[in-house]
């Protein structure tokens, strides 16, 4: 650290460098007390050294409420979300998912999670004024193998999903080469493509959207119950990384989650469903979803073939700007629609 | 953001006139809401001042409008710690700038102690420094201090519980100490801790407009529900002074 470069008078520049301290956030470790003995200064040297650091880390970080509302600039706005690429579940989500944050997306298996993640790997490809944000995905899958041929179908079914979107652009993306698919099936392998993969594809600007199929998968068999409090750490370890990566980038977190039920039934509209992880992991999460499938009375889901007698909806379970809410969404060969 | 809000409502309304600080460490603080909320609240003025018929009224709202609002809370985003420590130290002087703050808020306090601290006696020794500037913050200059926290299980014997996060050292922070929880699908707030109010707990509701209070059925005596911040999962919530 140089601190000459700090508005600092001689004395307390020479005092850091004989201490060898070597970044602002040492100095702000340390108590007051702790810096007079260290520095060997007075306590109104010392409070102003902790001013002057203050102010160079803190420079120019105030916004009003008001200019955080006026901000249009789609590098910085807070209008600016992610598109789900059907305008009903747009407008569930006032606009898409936002830009910052882990978004978690859970749900019971066949409910239609991993199809809303391929189709947001599409949407993030899209110019900015549709949606999307002119980048690729990261996709981490830490169990089930990716379902390419899917993707596959979903890619050439794009000009039927949007249809707001003038066919030459669709066809100028090429929306495979786009979607990094990583492997990570324990803990160290995801923790290492979090730190080294991630880091870089984000960095270099290739990708602005990550998601994760999905994080109980990490830990379901590695922790028992005696487990919990290291459990806990990854989990507080991680959320602080996809945050921090999430913030440094402005690239929306996706976590798709499984729930598990208290009593193996069929779903009533309404009933409890736990998301897996707890509460360590909903402390981390900017905004929950859920996707739910509903058996209507009469059907039930070992008897009817895909999509015959049952409902699937997409619920806001928590979001700071959102009130709970939830709509009806369809599977079709094109993607995920929403229903009004 | 319910707080930030209110904390301007002028006198003539029985508000406190004032302007506010929102130090956000989680980027929870979603503009967009803040103006739904803040329209609501223009909006009951104007609806008092109406029935009312008082002069002051009138003058007042010429200048309680959303833009207003908006301009007068103040945004920091902090994105780790040592960012939070920096804020708070700057604070004072922003304050003795900006004298008609009359409230702090930190949304939330726990998110940037939570992971990555091996050395808990130093997170012990932060947090209490920081406590500690901020009860004296409080009291320079006359502003309240609104924190929130999240909550964490603690395993006990045959059971585990729901506790505010930070250990019990950080319980001695507060001098008052709310908690948010469920009841099923009722939304309670607990007095958990204070100087002049005796432990109580009443139930409240978060609308499009913000917080409300919950018509009580025939027969209870609640203690009415004060407009609190929007908080949608089970939270703490402590304040100073």
């Amino acid at each position: 650290m140089d601190w000459d470069q700090f508005d600092l008078n001689p004395k307390t520049i020479a005092a850091l460098k004989k201490a060898d301290i070597k970044s602002v956030k040492e100095i702000l470790n340390l108590s007051g007390a702790d810096l007079q003995r260290l520095l060997k200064l007075s306590s109104a040297d010392i409070q102003c050294l902790l001013k002057t650091v203050s102010h160079t880390l803190r420079r120019n970080s105030m916004l009003t409420a008001l200019q955080l509302y006026q901000d249009k600039d789609h590098f910085t706005s807070q209008h600016q979300k992610l598109s789900l690429g059907c305008s009903v579940l747009d407008s569930l989500l006032k606009g898409g998912i936002p830009l910052v944050g882990i978004t978690e997306l859970a749900g019971e298996s066949s409910a239609g999670k991993t199809q809303i993640s391929l189709q947001l790997c599409l949407c993030v490809q899209y110019p900015y004024q549709y949606g999307g944000l002119e980048s690729g995905a990261v996709y981490i899958c830490t169990e089930d193998v990716f379902p390419s041929k899917r993707l596959q179908q979903l890619i050439d079914q794009q000009h039927k999903l949007r249809a707001d979107v003038p066919a030459e652009i669709i066809q100028k993306i090429r929306f495979g080469n786009n979607i990094f698919v990583e492997q990570a099936a324990d803990l160290d392998t995801f923790q290492q493509c979090l730190t080294r993969r991630l880091s870089l594809l984000l960095a270099r600007g290739m990708a602005r959207l990550v998601l994760i199929d999905s994080m109980a998968a990490l830990f379901r068999a590695e922790f028992g119950p005696a487990d919990s409090a290291l459990k806990a750490r990854y989990l507080q370890a991680f959320g602080a990384q996809l945050h921090s990566l999430s913030t440094r980038f402005r690239t929306p977190i996706v976590c798709i989650n499984q729930v598990w039920y208290p009593i193996a039934s069929y779903l009533v509209v309404g009933s409890r469903v736990t998301p897996a992880l707890g509460i360590t992991w909903s402390n981390q999460l900017l905004m929950r979803l859920m996707a739910r499938r509903l058996w209507l009375p009469g059907h039930s889901p070992a008897a009817a073939g895909p999509g015959a007698g049952s409902r699937r909806t997409l619920s806001v379970v928590f979001a700071p700007h959102l009130p709970p809410s939830f709509c009806y969404y369809t599977v079709q060969l094109e993607g995920v629609k929403g229903i009004k | 953001m319910q707080l930030a809000v209110d904390v301007q409502i002028p006198e003539c309304f029985g508000g406190v006139a004032g302007e506010a600080v929102f130090i956000d460490t989680e980027g929870s603080f979603m503009v967009d809401r803040v103006v739904d909320i803040a329209a609501a609240c223009v909006q009951h003025c104007h609806l008092i001042a109406e029935a009312q018929q008082e002069e002051d009224h009138g003058k007042a709202l010429e200048t309680f409008s959303l833009e207003n609002i908006l301009s007068h809370i103040y945004y920091f985003r902090c994105r780790d710690y040592t960012e939070l420590l920096a804020q708070v130290y700057l604070l004072p002087e922003f304050l003795s700038e900006h004298s008609k703050v009359r409230l702090v808020v930190i949304d939330g306090i726990a998110f940037p102690f939570r992971h990555d601290f091996e050395d808990l006696a130093l997170r012990t020794r932060l947090l209490n420094g920081l406590a500690q500037q901020l009860i004296i913050t409080a009291n320079e200059h006359r502003a309240a201090v609104v924190l929130t926290n999240q909550m964490t299980t603690r395993i006990g014997q045959s059971q585990s519980t729901l506790v505010p996060a930070l250990g019990e050292s950080w319980g001695h922070a507060a001098t008052v100490r709310l908690i948010f929880h469920w009841n099923n699908t009722q939304r309670l707030a607990t007095l958990y801790k204070s100087p002049s109010q005796k432990e109580s707990t009443i139930a409240y509701e978060i609308t499009p407009h913000g917080f409300r209070d919950v018509q009580p059925p025939a027969g209870t005596a609640g203690t009415g529900g004060t407009e609190l911040n929007p908080r949608k999962r089970p939270r703490t919530e402590e304040e100073k002074q």
